[in-house]
């Protein structure tokens, strides 16, 4: 078999591959032994008619084209693995010569994983944001806390203030008539929440309990119900408990009472050590994110449209089996969310360009620094993974086998590696730059 | 005499035709009228060889009814041909 590669777009290659007369007409004998066994022809028993019988009687482009079929794809794998391409569409498929005594020659047309232009990806001295933990923010974690554990005191004898908690009864009416909706009892209202229309909480401060009093707001013009909006309207309210927040003091008892610290200070160390470590993954994360973005948008890749699209579709499924979860079919999703399946598609679309390019980018400064992943290392994070999980590992491991997603795990780990790397070579606040200009340095004399 | 043309009609194309051309055998459906001479002729005409032995059979028509009607195909006769050695007929299936 030979195979002539042709380079014909950035992306695009067309492979013409030949394969040889004998192997060709051997495979159209078979054929035509197949064909026999399979027709009737008069004068012969099912399958004893000889080859030029039934080529006069089918067709000797009949039979070329049936022996042909089964040696394009074998040929066609074959040759993709000779030629090292790697192709991400399925291949367009062309017959140039199919004759009995000639080589079969076919040319196929198949879309390549691109090649990727690393830009500049060491060096980029991107800022990390420092960790600040302030003492405002500790208080205002510390009254967060303070707030949610405090207790409810009724007030029989006093007014409603700003904060409180009403238990009301209502009825809203619209020029005198009882809407839909306008209807509750022993509703529990904090006023200043804003959950009621604009205006409503308000009135009722200054009220008493077990006091009856109308309260007359306008529904503001953008409200959800159409009927109702922009309409005044006149609701009956009846006070039936006022009940007020009252804090508990910040000390040792609170930190006794809502948490297992003895101390004050203790909790608020406390506070602030967690405060640190979740800010610092997050501002890790956020740096490790901007460091890999930066280092795709130098880069430049060409993708092949196949890739995309096949991208996409498989973004869409993953959002179909999710939505099937809900009970949702992908049709009503498009209909709920007033858009059809085109329109997806396009807002899908940067997402699916921007992740296989981001896949790419990784994967080619992997292959240049030689990033690689023993097996033993893929042992490691099953076991991190099935700790996590609460998993036994053979399990993980059988799982992950069972749905082929070994070679995905490893691949995320060799790009978790990568962004480590470039994590590493990219951070401002590191002291010895002198290694990474080094690295430029070469970077550009290549 | 009869033109060649009008001797044979046409080669008996079946599996056992077929393997007799190995015998240098070739079968034909000629004339019912025609006898072995003019068969040889025919044969020595028509494809430029030379003819060692005519032997013929005729195949009786067969009988077919349609409904109470009895019909019959018509008789039809069989020579089978042997050259002499060194003798062949090109494509006698394609004929």
């Amino acid at each position: 078999m030979v195979v002539k590669v042709d380079k014909i777009e950035k992306n695009k290659v067309s492979l013409e591959i030949v394969v040889g007369a004998d192997e060709f007409s051997s495979a159209i004998n078979r054929t035509a032994k197949k064909v026999a066994g399979e027709i009737n022809v008069p004068g012969f028993r099912k399958g004893k008619a000889p080859r030029h019988i039934i080529e006069r009687y089918v067709g000797k482009d009949y039979l070329e084209k049936e022996a042909m079929e089964p040696l394009i794809g074998p040929a066609y794998v074959k040759a993709v693995e000779e030629s090292a391409i790697w192709p991400v569409s399925r291949p367009e498929v062309e017959v140039i010569q199919a004759e009995d005594g000639k080589d079969l020659i076919f040319k196929a047309l198949v879309e390549v994983k691109p090649e990727v232009e690393l830009g500049q990806y060491t060096g980029l001295e991107i800022p990390k944001a420092t960790v600040e933990v302030t003492e405002e923010q500790i208080e205002e974690e510390l009254k967060r806390r303070q707030e949610m554990h405090a207790k409810l005191i009724p007030v029989d004898d006093g007014e409603v203030l700003d904060k409180d908690i009403v238990t009301i009864d209502f009825e809203g009416f619209i020029d005198g008539v009882a809407f839909e909706g306008g209807k509750g009892e022993d509703h529990d209202l904090a006023i200043g929440s804003g959950t009621f229309i604009p205006g409503f909480e308000e009135q009722l401060i200054g009220a008493r309990k077990d006091q009856e009093l109308d309260v007359n707001v306008p529904f503001p013009d953008e409200y959800h119900s159409k009927e109702l909006a922009g309409k005044d309207a006149l609701f009956k309210v009846k006070v039936k408990a006022i009940k007020r927040k009252e804090l508990v003091p910040l000390d040792d008892e609170f930190a006794k009472d809502v948490s297992e610290f003895d101390t004050l200070n203790e909790l608020r160390e406390d506070i602030k050590e967690k405060m640190i470590t979740s800010t610092e993954m997050k501002i890790s994360n956020e740096h490790r994110a901007e460091i890999v973005k930066k280092v795709v948008d130098n880069a430049s890749v060409e993708l092949p449209e196949g890739m995309i699209q096949n991208r996409i579709e498989a973004l869409i499924q993953d959002l179909g089996t999710n939505l099937s979860y809900q009970g949702v079919t992908i049709e009503q999703y498009y209909s709920y969310i007033n858009s059809n399946k085109e329109e997806v598609y396009e807002n899908y679309r940067v997402q699916a360009v921007e992740s296989i390019k981001t896949e790419l980018v990784l994967e080619a400064i992997a292959n240049k620094e030689g990033i690689t992943v023993s097996d033993e290392d893929v042992e490691k994070e099953m076991e991190k993974l099935a700790e996590n999980h609460g998993r036994k590992i053979e399990e993980l491991k059988e799982a992950l086998t069972a749905r082929g997603e070994l070679d995905w795990f490893k691949i995320g780990i060799v790009s978790d590696r990568t962004i480590d790397l470039l994590v590493e070579k990219n951070s401002s606040n590191k002291k010895d730059t002198g290694e990474q200009l080094e690295n430029n340095d070469i970077e550009k004399k290549e | 005499m009869r033109d060649a043309r009008d001797v044979l009609i046409r080669p008996v194309i079946s599996e056992k035709s077929v393997g007799m051309v190995e015998e240098a055998k070739y079968t034909f459906w000629v004339n019912t009228a025609a006898n072995k001479i003019e068969i040889k002729s025919a044969v020595e005409k028509m494809f430029k060889v030379q003819v060692d032995e005519v032997r013929t059979l005729k195949v009786k028509g067969k009988e077919k009814r349609m409904g109470r009607y009895v019909g019959k195909t018509s008789d039809k006769k069989k020579a089978i041909v042997t050259l002499k050695p060194g003798n062949k007929i090109e494509g006698f299936a394609g004929l």
